[in-house]
């Protein structure tokens, strides 16, 4: 596919998914620090519901071979080192790299700063990677394993099965608190404020 | 109509309009849904203007070039211009800082805020290029795909993420 095509896909598919950010409500600052203060679960409902959808396409394009997977290397230290960075990344920012773009379109200045510093963090790993970072990141390499490989289990298979665990997990989540209550009343993933218990009540006439 | 102009949808409806995104990404583009190598392909773009020896680190050469990495620049441009009109929509247009940040951390200025942002975004994406993978390509992307590694790096990206926000924060 030439870039230009491949470069208008993009945007398409940006779209789309931008719009579903914004609906979900995931593109909220409040809603990911909540997720994370394990409060309210919004962030993870949806995760897991595209996490499902994603199995479920992928059981069907392996399945009958219209696909193949295209998973990242296993790289033990690089994913936990680098995935506990990014973790308190996220919380800082209130934003992944991906939720972040959803909240300048919505209209947050904050997030602007957040971009900026997103591309600098990765200029600094483009600079810093031949050098620094290589031991760290080929440390307990193990190429491109997948959970199917290893139980020896056919990848459609152990894709429905997992969908179906993960889907229960869902309707647990859903059970204990409604999502319409955990993304609260202005939509920010915020509960409504409590009245101030110092507050003098208004008098009234 | 009506769905488009609707402050939210659930949580569900909105996620799985994500996976499906997966088809055009597996079919079309042969690779998975992600967002943070867009970073490399971006910052190194800009970078190569001052510094034209950038392109002679392999990384960011393997990130400058390609229909994939300029697809990806394209995915996350069309973040915004999506969160846009369904926010327009819907009317739920944001301005500033979201309100979550009294609640965490009590009064601060917007300049404060402004910093914590550039730090976080800086980490983030350092920490996600490290694991070679974000909140989407490892998360939605690798676990859909049933790979160890992203298993392992959304374990340690939740663990270190609710041990920071339940330090750092107030209760919310």
């Amino acid at each position: 596919m030439s870039v230009l095509a491949a470069m208008l896909l993009g945007l398409a598919m940006g779209i789309v998914f931008g719009f579903a950010l914004e609906k979900g409500r995931v593109c909220e600052a409040g809603v990911i620090v909540c997720q994370m203060q394990m409060s309210r679960h919004a962030m993870l409902k949806m995760f897991l519901s595209a996490v499902i959808t994603g199995l479920l396409v992928l059981a069907f394009l392996v399945g009958f071979g219209f696909a193949k997977l295209s998973p990242k290397a296993t790289l033990f230290a690089a994913d936990i080192i680098g995935g506990a960075i990014l973790g308190i990344g996220i919380v800082v920012a209130g934003a992944c790299p991906g939720t972040v773009l959803a909240q300048i379109g919505t209209g947050y200045k904050d997030a602007i700063f957040t971009f900026i510093g997103g591309l600098f963090g990765a200029l600094a790993f483009t600079y810093a990677e031949p050098t620094l970072l290589k031991p760290i990141l080929n440390a307990g390499s193990y190429g491109k394993l997948t959970l199917d490989q290893l139980l020896g289990v056919p990848f459609p298979a152990l894709a429905l099965g997992f969908a179906a665990v993960l889907a229960g997990l869902l309707i647990w989540l859903e059970k204990l608190q409604p999502w319409q209550e955990e993304i609260g009343p202005a939509g920010d993933g915020l509960p409504a404020e409590e009245p101030r218990r110092d507050a003098v009540p208004a008098p009234t006439a | 109509m009506s769905a488009l102009a609707s402050r939210s949808w659930s949580p569900y409806v909105a996620g799985i309009v994500i996976g499906l995104l997966q088809i055009p990404a597996f079919l079309l583009m042969g690779t998975a849904l992600g967002t943070s190598s867009s970073y490399v392909t971006i910052s190194a773009s800009i970078a190569q203007v001052f510094d034209p020896s950038i392109a002679e680190i392999k990384y960011a050469a393997n990130h400058l070039t390609g229909a994939k990495n300029w697809w990806q620049v394209a995915l996350i441009g069309g973040i915004v211009v999506g969160a846009f009109l369904s926010s327009r929509l819907s009317g739920t247009g944001r301005w500033g800082a979201s309100p979550v940040w009294a609640r965490a951390m009590g009064a601060h200025t917007p300049a404060q805020r402004y910093l914590m942002a550039f730090t976080g975004g800086f980490i983030m994406v350092l920490g996600a290029r490290i694991a070679d993978g974000c909140t989407s390509g490892h998360g939605v992307s690798g676990i859909a795909q049933l790979a160890i590694g992203s298993f392992v790096a959304v374990t340690a990206m939740f663990g270190a993420g609710i041990v920071a926000a339940n330090l750092i924060y107030r209760r919310v």
